[in-house]
């Protein structure tokens, strides 16, 4: 509770001083960047006194002193803070690539492909006639005609199927599971990242057919489409060379490497039009299985390192942009579309799990860790925005009101699963919660 | 090219300069590592090959604030009450007169020279001269600790350099942080613009509330990945604070470091936290400081040349004359104070700070500063290692009383 206080007294202070700032250049941004992960931790810390992962917490912290609530971090600075965003996705995106070996995507990678399609398949198909079925009450759409309905309802479902790479593997780093229940989310949330490109691009396609006049460019042709996954991998590879080259002949300051490395990445594939994602991928897969042990650790462990801060304000940050309002008027919709969602979730992973011929807790469980969506899917809406002036806001809405629940639900039902299937480690499992790194440092020790 | 992209260029380019060849230079030849970031963020900054353009410079502004906070507060906790206490007041007395004594003189001599140079109002002219004083006073630590590393027996001369190099920090710090509160601009929003003691009430307070909440906010923490994300949350805050009031982020953040070091149960933690990225953003700070600089409109060479020559000389002169009245003559020499002449992370943290405040002649200021790291950086452990050869020297010939204890507490490099 101290540090509620000392948070509060803290708010107060910046209160009291804002009368006499100056305009300076981003030093507004600056604070609400301090105040913001001293907060996150302050209720990460509660959340996990509470048995809640700390990204709740996080996210919690973000809604709670974000525009739409106390205002402590406004909207401009949040908007500023964006390229914490673009890092800690390259950086969630190297560190899951690098849980991947080489021999594991031999013997698993089918397995995970059919368990992808199966469940995102029947997600998707699901999710688009639950809200084609429900054109007529979602504001904004009306009374339209039904193939704009359609339209509206195929972008709906291809976003809505996203899972949540950053959530999933920031759980895994919070909690150091890795057994077959997280090692199964993680490989199928990471398959369906780069399925779901494909999906996507193919219902903006037809979304672009069915209401030609509505949309206003941003769709992919077939051969961008190829490049932007296939250019991925190329990037991805090149970069994850060069990390493994740094590594064998120079090998220091990791923890500034680190940083760079991801942004680097991010960097490249914005510029090159290739999938962000799948380009960081690529290159943790790559440096991991490329690179000999004590140095391959040593990234990792610095690479952590240098994320922890920028997880912190990246899912605080996610929960500044919830705009809270415009979820309450869409929440009576949102709460049927979480349900079918998650037990569409459920159902898939379990059909896939039997084609695949899976069995255990990974058969049953591996469903919870899928529920979460964050910034990959607020993202994919924002382009959808975008690009269909007249559909967009309301799917966005919508989209944003799917998102603040699942990615407060997500991340419980995902320690729930981990914890029903004995891969939290003992200290987790009290509360008592290290970092992926401090583990690795320790053991080191 | 994108902000992020060139950032990540400049540094990687600097990454590479630095550790393939001046890693090496620095264990050949006792180079110091530091000067070769700032020419490469010149070489890449708008003046030069314009890789690096104003926009990008001023888009890293909270960054560079951000680093500059870091610096100082890395530079707190060299005060560490505990250790400094085990040192004899002399080796402070001395220390203080040499730092006091060059920041007079640089000051004095800088302002007079602005004001015969550009026509300015004293009180104007006073703002860049104090600034010069103040970076002219802080010297490097990286060459003392390049030296004692090889050193087996720690002697008094390098007791009295560390204590000196520390001193120089704060005062410099002080000077410059307490300058710009008296030369404060009123506030556009404020109903009642502060007075200068007002200004340095609020500056000293954000050090010293912000370190007694942060101190009670880090206080049971124990894990060192969760001490990092608290300590950057704190620092970013002050740093922020600091410079959303036109205030130097160096002396609010000089205190908290100062505050953590010495109510935490076990400082080393402390220290350690902050010392691991201190490097990194040491390196990013020169590179962008290095693109930061513009070659002024103003006659800049006579300021420039006469900043170097006047430091030289205040430093040597303060030197001896801070040794002789603290009663340190016999041991450290004439000339300790060429130890005292390399300028290194204060120096341009100091400079950068007065260049983003948009003071009067930042570019002369900032010109002076840069020519003065190029010109020392490289040469600093040199110089330690000749006073430490003539000391060894003299000590050989006639032994000496005020030798420190072996085990003596050691302060780490901080500027």
């Amino acid at each position: 509770m101290g540090r509620v206080l000392i948070l509060v007294l803290l708010l107060g202070a910046m209160r009291l001083i804002a009368p006499l700032a100056s305009v300076g250049e981003g030093s507004e941004t600056l604070l609400a960047f301090g105040f913001l992960i001293l907060a996150a931790y302050t209720v990460g810390e509660l959340a996990a006194g509470l048995r809640v992962p700390k990204i709740v917490g996080y996210l919690a912290a973000g809604v709670l002193f974000g525009p739409s609530a106390l205002g402590a971090v406004s909207h401009e600075s949040v908007v500023a803070l964006g390229a914490i965003g673009q890092l800690a996705i390259a950086l969630i995106a190297f560190l899951a690539g690098a849980e991947l070996r080489w021999h594991e995507v031999r013997e698993r990678g089918v397995t995970l492909l059919k368990l992808t399609t199966v469940e995102l398949g029947l997600t998707f198909a699901v999710l688009t006639g639950l809200v084609y079925a429900l054109h007529p009450y979602i504001p904004g759409l009306g009374s339209g005609p039904p193939a704009e309905a359609l339209a509206f309802a195929l972008l709906f479902g291809s976003i809505a199927v996203v899972h949540s790479p950053s959530v999933t593997m920031g759980m895994l780093s919070e909690t150091g599971a890795s057994g077959p229940v997280a090692r199964t989310t993680l490989g199928v949330v990471l398959v369906a990242d780069v399925v779901v490109v494909l999906l996507f691009s193919a219902a903006a396609a037809v979304a672009r057919t069915l209401v030609p006049l509505e949309a206003a460019g941003g769709g992919a042709s077939v051969a961008g489409l190829v490049w932007e996954i296939l250019g991925a991998l190329l990037v991805g590879a090149a970069l994850g060379g060069g990390v493994s080259l740094y590594l064998r002949f120079v090998g220091r300051e990791l923890f500034l490497f680190a940083l760079l490395a991801a942004f680097l990445g991010a960097e490249i594939a914005r510029l090159a039009h290739v999938e962000t994602l799948l380009t960081l991928l690529t290159a943790g897969f790559v440096t991991e299985n490329l690179t000999r042990h004590p140095a391959r650790d040593a990234l990792r462990h610095a690479m952590e390192r240098s994320a922890a801060p920028v997880f912190v304000v990246f899912f605080a940050l996610s929960g500044a942009k919830i705009d809270l309002a415009a979820v309450a008027g869409v929440i009576l919709l949102v709460l049927p579309l979480v349900l079918v969602r998650a037990g569409s979730i459920n159902a898939g992973m379990r059909l896939g799990a039997r084609w695949a011929g899976v069995t255990g807790a990974e058969a049953r469980l591996s469903w919870m860790g899928l529920v979460s969506q964050a910034g990959v899917a607020i993202g994919l809406a924002s382009i959808v925005a975008d690009s269909f002036p007249h559909l967009g806001p309301p799917l966005r809405t919508l989209m944003l009101g799917l998102v603040a629940v699942n990615e407060t639900v997500g991340p419980l039902l995902f320690r729930r699963a981990l914890a029903a299937g004995g891969e939290l480690q003992a200290g987790e499992a009290t509360g008592e919660w290290e970092s992926a790194g401090e583990r690795r440092g320790a053991a080191a020790h | 090219m994108s902000a992020g992209l060139v950032l990540v260029l400049v540094v990687a380019g600097a990454w590479l300069a630095a550790h393939v060849a001046f890693d090496w230079l620095a264990r050949r030849f006792l180079i110091v590592s530091g000067a070769e970031y700032l020419l490469l963020g010149i070489l890449v900054g708008p003046y030069v090959s314009n890789l690096v353009s104003p926009s990008v410079v001023s888009g890293f502004a909270p960054f560079m604030v951000l680093t500059l906070g870091w610096t100082g507060a890395v530079i707190g906790t060299q005060f560490h009450l505990p250790t400094l206490l085990r040192v004899r007041a002399h080796y402070y007395r001395t220390a203080f007169l040499e730092a006091l004594l060059t920041l007079v003189v640089v000051g004095a001599v800088m302002t007079a020279a602005f004001i015969v140079q550009f026509d300015l109002a004293p009180a104007v002219a006073m703002v860049p001269g104090v600034t010069l004083g103040a970076i002219g006073a802080s010297s490097s630590l990286w060459g003392i600790a390049l030296i004692t590393r090889r050193l087996t027996h720690r002697a008094a001369i390098v007791r009295q350099l560390e204590v000196a190099a520390a001193v120089d920090a704060f005062v410099g710090i002080t000077a410059f942080g307490l300058l710009l509160c008296l030369v404060h601009e009123a506030p556009p929003r404020a109903a009642r613009p502060p007075t200068a003691t007002e200004w340095v009430a609020i500056a000293l307070g954000i050090g010293a509330v912000g370190g007694a909440l942060f101190h009670l906010f880090l206080r049971g923490e124990r894990k060192p990945d969760r001490l990092y994300i608290a300590l950057i949350g704190a620092l970013t805050l002050a740093s922020g604070a600091a410079a959303q009031l036109r205030l130097s982020p160096l002396l609010p953040t000089m205190l908290i470091g100062a505050i953590l070091v010495n109510t935490s149960r076990n400082p080393e933690t402390i220290r350690r936290a902050l010392g691991n990225v201190q490097r990194p953003l040491y390196f990013v700070l020169l590179v962008f400081a290095g693109a930061a600089w513009r070659p002024s409109r103003e006659a800049w060479v006579l300021p420039v040349l006469l900043f170097l020559s006047i430091r030289t000389a205040a430093k040597m002169g303060g030197a001896d004359l801070a040794a002789r009245l603290g009663g340190m003559w016999h041991t450290l020499g004439p000339d300790w104070g060429r130890a005292l002449l390399g300028q290194g992370r204060l120096a341009i943290a100091i400079a950068l700070d007065y260049l983003i405040m948009g003071e009067p002649l930042p570019n002369v200021v900032f010109t002076a500063t840069v020519a003065s790291v190029l010109l020392t950086d490289l040469a600093s452990a040199r110089l330690v290692a000749s006073v430490v050869h003539q000391y060894r020297e003299r000590r050989a010939a006639r032994p000496i009383a005020h030798e420190m204890p072996q085990g003596a507490p050691v302060v780490e490099p901080g500027h």
